[in-house]
């Protein structure tokens, strides 16, 4: 059977209906999808702990420390001169910290909130280039969430 | 010039000069202030301003708890010798002749006795307060010279007061008295030049803090 | 003198008024404003006594408003403020201040010492003596219409995305909508998410709302360097956008110090009153609430606590709508020891969080904050300000607590009873 994924609907119920540890898998796959868009080669260790399944407890929390350093060192300080192509790195950090964030903590949902972040992160891009890419990530990542439900 | 002519002219003349140079000088000061006024609040008001500074005239007068726990000993040794102050300069029978002297009306007293022991608690306050400045990091950085004046010419006529009222022996009963009214005199005359403008600016000053927080809805 | 220090203390004069000499004959030299201040209660250092910050402005008041400072300055016996006392003076003002107000709820002689830091930046700012960083983004502000530089091209992709996950558009310049909503640059750049949230509770609520793409900024870095006539300008930006498309209402975003700006200093700054209201995005989502236009599912389970934006709460008098909101959607909403008006700053406003040289007194003030969030241990942290969302997780992080920090306006948008994105066909 293959899972056909269309719009934000299905996608983000798909996404609940994961248990944590499928839901941390999958968004540590959205991310990966971005991480190019990455210079902090934090974020990068920190996707090899979320996207393994069987990470401990310690790793993963010390994954989600690393990630929310990350994220807080790449923000644009408020007030200071913004750079887009430097946000693109802070919502893949933003990301990477919603991925390992434990269910329950986040309102929106851990993998929802990285699906989301990692958009931004191509957001970003499209400002610095130009281009105009909206909805092109979530659409990639549909096909990632399929993919990932039919394994 | 002898006892007799000095305490006449400390009664007289001297205390005249004082309350006109405290009065002058306490409306100056006053209007000195209202003279500078406040530009009108276009922003649309969410509460009432009036209420508010009126509300707060009141309610400054509590502190919050946090401000208790962190400042006991400054709160309530400051409330001590005020009030006592307070009670001391109001309610004593021979005060309140001196004022039925002047304005014409008269209040009950207190009992002389009682008095008496809330000027002793007054006294110990204030020196309490004297070592707090100097021994607590923020008061000691932020006291000049007129903070320890003020404190100077505050409790010496509670000093004084207390000394002619026993008749202590260091000097002539007389004598004991004509320092006791000089050391008023003193605080009245130093008063319009110092932060002992409080007593009175404070309500101003809680007004305008009120009214500024009552205009957005705010309790301060 | 040099003629940037002459200008320093013509503006100090200009901004003494009759408050400011009350506040100035009262103090007592108690020292209590300075228990009150998180800057001073974390260093122990008492230079951060809040009426300290202000010592050359009192000096200027008593030596042009009082008849006897008058008189000394005359004889020469009065001591004159100096160029290099304002430059000592620039860290206290700026690097240890965010104007929370909280010295001025407890002063016993009724002081509000931050209502004086306010004009007293004006007159630092003339002299030159503003921190570098807040100058950059003030420059940045009036030229492109930013502090942080966001130009309506990135604004405009952030609402396409935004659009692409909504599935419905966000209108944008239209004419007597009934709300028009401004942002911050923070929220742009760090929280675009705020605006798929908003757009989502407007969308629910039915409320007829728009942005204008020319003049879509709600920071006033105008307010924090402390240069009036900027700070005039950015909200003469903002009326100007909202009577060309005669909007009822403005809303002020998530940001402290822009509804101090828009809403009680606009009126003053421009020199008349507004033809339109003025609303704190949480005032406008409470009169949803309570109107009953906003329909929520059920609740978040996890122990959160509320941190109240000084400039929104204490100085800005929005204090129960969030505490309304919050009980609509948490199981488990636990308040701060001393809270409402009387809680403690994150220690990242008014200028200080753009101030890299004030980082580290900063994160050491955040202490204050790390002990309120000891005693009680909730599991995450909801407020309603960008910049004390990013400078508590930075606090946060510092401490090695783990806990996030929610934004009360996202928290509501998720539980939202209708919550499908209408579907985006991709």
């Amino acid at each position: 059977m293959i899972t056909r994924i269309s719009n934000d609907t299905e996608f983000r119920a798909a996404l609940d209906g994961l248990d944590p540890v499928r839901q941390r898998l999958v968004a540590a796959r959205f991310v990966e999808n971005v991480i190019a868009l990455c210079a902090d080669e934090r974020i990068a260790r920190v996707l090899r702990v979320a996207g393994n399944s069987e990470a401990s407890e310690d790793e993963l929390a010390e994954a989600l420390k690393t990630a929310r350093a990350t994220t807080f060192d790449c923000h644009t300080r408020c007030g200071s001169e913004g750079d887009w192509s430097e946000q693109e790195g802070y919502f893949v950090a933003r990301a990477a910290t919603a991925a390992l964030t434990p269910i329950g903590q986040m309102p929106s949902g851990p993998a929802w909130q990285a699906a989301l972040s990692s958009r931004m992160a191509q957001t970003s891009r499209s400002i610095v280039t130009g281009d105009d890419t909206a909805g092109q990530e979530g659409t990639k990542q549909y096909r990632i969430l399929s993919e990932f439900l039919d394994s | 010039m002898s006892e007799t002519e000095l305490l006449l002219w400390v009664r007289g003349p001297a205390l005249q000069i004082a309350t006109l140079v405290f009065l002058l000088g306490v409306v100056v000061r006053i209007g000195e202030i209202l003279m500078l006024g406040r530009k009108k609040n276009l922003a649309e008001a969410r509460g009432s301003a009036v209420a508010g500074g009126l509300r707060t005239v009141l309610s400054r007068m509590i502190p919050d708890r946090g401000t208790l726990r962190r400042s006991t000993f400054n709160v309530v040794a400051g409330y001590v010798f005020h009030i006592g102050f307070f009670l001391v300069l109001f309610f004593f029978a021979p005060h309140i002749l001196v004022f039925q002297d002047v304005l014409g009306v008269s209040w009950p007293s207190i009992p002389t006795p009682v008095i008496d022991a809330i000027t002793v608690v007054t006294i110990i306050a204030l020196l309490a307060v004297l070592v707090h400045r100097l021994q607590h990091k923020v008061m000691r950085f932020l006291s000049r010279f007129q903070d320890y004046l003020v404190w100077l010419v505050t409790i010496l006529p509670l000093v004084t007061g207390y000394l002619a009222f026993h008749r202590v022996g260091i000097a002539p009963p007389t004598m004991l008295i004509v320092v006791h009214i000089l050391s008023v005199e003193l605080l009245m005359v130093i008063f319009p030049f110092t932060k002992l403008m409080h007593a009175f600016t404070l309500f101003m000053a809680r007004y305008y803090n009120g009214s500024i927080a009552g205009y957005k809805g705010v309790n301060s | 003198m040099s003629a940037s220090l002459e200008r320093g203390l013509n503006a100090f004069k200009e901004q003494i008024d009759a408050p400011v000499a009350a506040f100035f004959s009262s103090c007592v030299r108690c020292g209590l404003c300075a228990e009150a201040c998180l800057f001073y209660t974390e260093t122990d250092s008492p230079k951060y006594t809040p009426i300290h910050k202000l010592e050359p402005l009192r000096r200027v008041w008593q030596q042009e408003y009082t008849f006897w400072g008058r008189y000394a300055k005359l004889f020469g016996l009065s001591k004159p403020v100096t160029d290099e006392e304002l430059t000592d003076w620039e860290t206290l003002v700026y690097d240890s201040c965010t104007m929370c107000g909280r010295c001025s709820m407890v002063c016993p002689v009724g002081n509000d010492i931050a209502y004086m830091i306010r004009k007293m930046r004006e007159g630092m700012a003339a002299a030159g003596h503003a921190p570098p960083d807040l100058i950059g983004a003030t420059q940045r502000a009036v030229t492109i219409g930013s502090p942080m530089g966001v130009k309506l091209p990135a604004l405009q992709a952030q609402i396409r995305h935004a659009e692409a996950e909504l599935g419905f558009s966000i209108p944008v310049d239209v004419e007597s909508a009934d709300y028009m909503l401004l942002l911050s640059s923070m929220e742009i750049m760090n929280f675009p998410e705020f605006i798929s949230a908003i757009a989502r509770i407007f969308k629910h609520a039915n409320v007829s709302w728009t942005i204008s793409s020319e003049a879509f900024e709600a920071t006033n870095s105008g307010i924090q360097i402390g240069v009036s006539e900027i700070a005039a300008e950015l909200v003469n930006r903002i009326v100007t956008a909202a009577e060309k498309l005669r909007v009822k209402s403005v809303i002020s975003p998530e940001c402290g110090h822009a509804y101090m700006a828009i809403r009680w200093e606009g009126p003053n700054l421009i020199g008349r009153p507004y033809t339109f209201k003025v609303v704190h995005i949480l005032e406008l989502l409470d009169d949803l609430r309570a109107q009953g236009r906003l329909k929520t599912t059920g609740k978040e389970m996890q122990r959160l606590t509320y941190h109240d934006p000084c400039q929104v709460s204490r100085r800005g008098g929005v204090v129960q709508q969030p505490r309304n909101l919050m009980n609509m959607v948490a199981e488990n909403f636990v308040e701060m020891p001393e809270t409402g008006t009387m809680n403690w700053c994150c220690g990242a406003g008014g200028g200080v969080s753009s101030n890299e040289r004030a980082d580290d007194l900063r994160l050491k003030a955040f202490n204050r904050k790390k002990k309120q969030l000891d005693a009680i241990h909730p599991d995450a942290i909801v407020s309603a300000c960008s910049n004390c969302r990013i400078h508590l997780e930075d606090g946060l992080e510092e401490y090695g607590m783990d806990m996030p920090v929610l934004s009360l306006t996202e928290t509501i948008a998720e539980h939202l009873v209708d919550n499908e994105r209408s579907g985006s066909e991709e």
